[in-house]
């Protein structure tokens, strides 16, 4: 058989309107809440009130007692009975910690799950939980990843000491040397407070008993329903295949969903005790304590320079506070250790070394988000980076040209060991200094400093590894190595296309992708193609969406799949028209010779295969569904630029942010408008971390900030026309393909970050804290202190 | 005071008569008793946006009403907005043309705020259109693709107006 192919026009590379979004504009998406099942009682979790306390008993008979209430579930009565959660083997663990669903004998922070109460109805079940009575013993509470790590501290838990949770020391190449040796050394202070992902939709689960043939059935909304599926049957001692898990439409994601937490086992637990459907959504006062955290760092960096503004080594210390427990089932080491590890970003560093600590605190879990470790990382570099160009007299953008690493010395392996190759580093540099006129935008800068204003140009570029296979741990010192994912194609009845994944979208439009690549891949009409990723029953096996490998693993996997369709297709359509399989093609849904003198729509040869299979030698028939495991075995580098201009008022504190150029590299385009959008919606969530977004805890570890009042995420006029620009390059994944989902937030921050503490030092000022709030700019000002 | 009491409203053009709990919120009403879940609760304290819909012509956050308050009042949900032969509106068109959302939670919101904006002021400029929108929040977009939508509607009714020959409303500016 040719592989030659006639396909009119690739579709791959276009942006079509995805139609998955069309229930969603009429009001018809169906997100947990809105599912409604006979008989379903509603679950309501009463919380610790304290961060750290003995619990000296747990009262539940007025609860018991109220009209309407069917069960108060206590952690006593789990004991047993299901799996804790026992926090994930990793290389670097500082000690075991288990996590129980319903705290037993102690909380460890505030929000913490202590009783699951079923009712009628939600406002019963809270009325419910407001009656149980809890006679706490407070302890003394850690919130400080500097302190909890002194010997002297309290411990979070006993089997960890020094409140390691994950603990690395890493050194390559010939750091001391290079730092004896250097023309400059400087080191810079960086800290990050502790944010979350903020999903518009809380979490939320309905869990059946008995639905179809399963023993028990959740919907969730979630990003990994396999994970999910796996997990729940784990702990709750059931055979796997009795367990259904589908992601209903999920109101974002952003690495929030991707973990595993106690409320919706408990509710699977209920379900299955109680013989009947129960719900539980997670509302805005939970989500702020109970859905993980995320960043909260204390970085220090330091840099070893030649007086050409080359980076000779870097050296950093990184700790993390990482709340109570770890993350199931990622473990604590998300944070700590992407952070330490991914330090040299896009810049060649000969020689590094890094401590890194994730301490338990007693405050919320830190988990997976959006970017993990990446954007501290970068700001702290890229800052350190500015005060080198500064001590230099070096331009910002200048000194970032001689460090990045060049296309032609590609594949080249950094100092963390990653090998970067196929990534237009220079030339998204390039875009941006044009893009924004660079050289008039520094004059216009220095013109307005004269004359007092506080203009600030950050200029950053990063790195972000996408799409990890097999090579990669993507939860690092862990055994997570998933780096596979399948796709089904189903050539059905009518000859239309299913294509089935367990690749769930929070938005990221993931069907239209698959889509579009199976479109170009098999000749089909993209109306005759539909995809079907959110379910367990009907996906083959996968890990799920994060760590922006959905589409470089789903569109990998329709290639390969489509493959041996096409395949199939082509010597089938060679026998009913009686010509040669190599004289075929598909077309639009026809296949046909090139010359076009014979065609059969794929309808009619779907039909044939299905309908009159004794009229077809059997060996041509074997089946049109195909499944296919594709696994990129390396990561695929992203890239990009950003240069944000901000103005800061010296009086208020306030930053605006009055420019915004971003130039990327994400590889092939699959839905251009798609990938903008997530660029685009990864910026914003940047320029809240790097402005406004802030969990504060007070010194015994109460949250202040529980409401959306006080955790101000951005508005549309805090983010600005963002100016978008591609400098893309393919990777070497199947297609071409690199993940689009994180890489921007990354840039933002550290373009942020940089833009404000330029603009300070127009005035002899700086800042080492973010978010940027107005407070933290006048004390960088020195205005206050 | 009663536990419950009676009231009767219009939503989406038709009429119910319901008894309900005093302390229930308007948006579990309409969530709850009425199913009509395409208005989404993000916060439930009245800043996200995400459970807005019309309440006499003007948009309103059903999580701080409560359904009795509603009493005797005309709403308009997400679900209202499609004409009656199913044709989106055009805003909803919009929304969808421009990629103006991405998981979907906070649109119903969306576009009932900018359904309204336009209805004030038919041809806003992008400020305009920012500062409408800053009391609605979106965690996916980053905004920019829901100011084009809202750009793009304003746009098409301008020409549809123009078409028809219908005379400019006072409210436009005369912006392209």
């Amino acid at each position: 058989m040719s592989d030659a192919r006639f396909v009119n026009l690739r579709i791959v590379g276009t942006s079509v309107l995805p139609d998955e979004a069309i229930p969603l504009v009429e009001g018809e998406g169906r997100f947990v809440n809105d599912i409604r099942l006979p008989g379903m009682y509603h679950v309501a979790f009463l919380r610790s009130q304290h961060a750290h306390a003995r619990l000296r008993s747990v009262d539940t008979n007025r609860a018991q007692e109220l009209p309407g209430v069917v069960k108060v579930l206590t952690g006593k009565e789990l004991l047993g009975k299901v799996e804790p959660f026992r926090s994930m083997p990793n290389r670097f663990s500082g000690g075991e910690s288990v996590q129980h669903w319903l705290a037993v004998d102690k909380v460890r922070f505030c929000g913490e799950a202590i009783c699951a109460v079923v009712a009628e109805d939600r406002a019963t079940a809270e009325d419910a939980a407001e009656l149980i009575e809890v006679d706490y013993e407070p302890l003394p509470a850690v919130t400080d990843p500097r302190l909890g790590e002194r010997d002297d501290a309290p411990l979070v838990h006993d089997t960890c000491p020094n409140n390691y949770l994950i603990k690395r020391e890493y050194q390559r190449g010939n750091v001391d040397e290079a730092f004896g040796s250097a023309h400059l050394v400087v080191k810079r202070k960086f800290r990050i407070g502790r944010k979350q992902a903020l999903c518009l939709e809380p979490r939320g689960c309905v869990a059946a008993y008995r639905d179809s043939t399963f023993v028990l059935t959740m919907w969730m909304s979630h990003q990994l329903p396999y994970v999910v599926r796996h997990y729940v049957a784990k702990h709750l001692r059931l055979p796997e295949n009795d367990v259904r898990v589908v992601a209903a439409d999920t109101g974002g994601g952003f690495g929030q969903k991707a973990s595993i937490y106690p409320e919706e086992f408990v509710c699977a637990y209920l379900a299955l005790g109680l013989r009947r459907p129960v719900k539980w959504v997670e509302d805005r006062l939970e989500n702020m304590v109970a859905s993980t955290h995320a960043r909260d760092q204390y970085i220090e960096i330091e840099i070893a320079a030649d007086r050409d503004g080359r980076i000779l080594a870097l050296s950093s210390d990184v700790w993390v506070d990482v709340g109570a427990y770890s993350t199931y089932l990622w473990s604590a080491g998300m944070e700590p250790l992407q952070t330490a590890g991914l330090m040299p970003g896009p810049y060649k560093v000969a020689a590094m070394r890094y401590r890194t600590r994730g301490v338990a605190t007693n405050k919320t879990p830190v988990g997976p988000y959006r970017a993990v470790g990446r954007p501290s990382a970068s700001a702290s570099l890229e800052l350190l980076l500015d005060e080198v160009a500064r001590r230099l007299k070096l331009d910002p953008a200048e000194m970032r040209r001689r460090n990045l690493i060049p296309i032609e010395s590609m594949p080249y392996r950094n100092a963390n060991n990653l090998v970067h190759d196929n990534v237009n580093y220079l030339p998204c540099l390039k875009l941006s200094t044009a893009k924004i006129d660079y050289e008039r935008l520094r004059a216009e800068q220095r013109e307005l400093s004269a004359g007092g204003k506080l203009r600030g140009i950050g200029v950053a570029c990063f790195a972000e590894l996408t799409g990890l296979g097999t090579t990669t741990a993507v939860g690092p010192g862990t055994l997570l190595q998933p780096g596979r994912d399948a796709v089904t194609l189903r050539l059905e009845t009518t000859g239309v296309l299913t294509i089935a994944a367990a690749l769930p979208s929070q938005g990221q439009r993931i069907m239209m992708a698959m889509r579009q690549v199976a479109v170009d891949e098999l000749g089909i009409g993209l109306s005759d193609t539909n995809c079907l990723t959110n379910d367990t029953a009907m996906a083959p096996y996968g890990f799920g969406t994060f760590a922006s490998r959905t589409a470089v693993f789903g569109s990998g996997a329709v290639i390969q799949a489509a493959k041996e369709l096409r395949r199939r297709i082509l010597a089938l359509g060679a026998f009913l028209l009686k010509v040669s399989a190599d004289d075929l093609t598909i077309v639009n849904s026809v296949i046909q010779t090139v010359d076009r003198s014979k065609s059969m729509p794929l309808r009619e040869m779907a039909e044939k295969s299905y309908f009159s299979a004794k009229d077809i030698p059997q060996e041509l028939n074997p089946g049109f569904e195909v499944t296919s495991f594709y696994d990129p075995k390396l990561g695929s580098f992203a890239a990009g630029a950003h240069i944000a201009v901000v103005d800061v008022d010296p009086q208020t504190g306030d930053v605006k942010i009055i420019r915004y150029v971003a130039s990327e590299d994400v590889g092939t385009m699959i839905n251009p408008a798609v990938v903008e959008g997530q660029i685009i919606g990864g910026i914003a969530q940047g320029i809240g971390e790097a402005l406004l977004e802030e969990l504060v805890y007070d010194e015994n570890g109460q949250p202040r900030t529980v409401t959306l009042a006080d955790y101000l995420i951005p508005t549309a006029l805090e983010i600005p026309r963002i100016e978008l620009h591609h400098a893309n390059t393919p990777s070497a994944a199947l297609g071409g393909f690199k993940g689009c989902g994180e890489g921007s937030t990354t840039g933002a921050v550290a373009a942020v970050a940089c833009a404000v503490a330029d603009a300070l030092n127009q005035r002899g000022g700086d800042i080492h804290e973010f978010p940027a709030t107005p407070e933290r700019v006048l004390k960088g000002l020195g205005v206050l202190t | 005071m009663a536990r419950e009491q009676r009231i009767q409203l219009t939503v989406n053009g038709k009429s119910y008569e319901k008894t309900v709990p005093v302390r229930l919120s308007l948006a579990d009403f309409i969530r709850e008793h009425l199913h009509l879940t395409g208005t989404h609760l993000g916060c439930e304290h009245g800043v996200c946006g995400a459970c807005t819909i019309l309440v006499n012509g003007r948009s309103a956050r059903s999580c701080l009403m409560l359904a009795v308050q509603a009493d005797g009042a005309d709403i308009v949900t997400i679900e209202g907005l499609r004409a009656e032969d199913g044709t989106r509106h055009p805003m909803q068109e919009a929304f969808h043309e421009n990629f103006g959302l991405q998981c979907g939670y906070c649109t119903p919101g969306m576009l009932i705020t900018t359904i309204e904006l336009l209805q004030d002021n038919p041809n806003p400029d992008e400020q305009e259109i920012r500062e409408t929108l800053s009391g609605n929040l979106c965690r996916c977009t980053g905004y920019q693709s829901i100011v084009n939508a809202v750009l793009a509607a304003a746009r098409k009714a301008q020409s549809v107006e123009n078409e028809t020959g219908r005379a400019q409303k006072t409210g436009s500016r005369g912006k392209p």
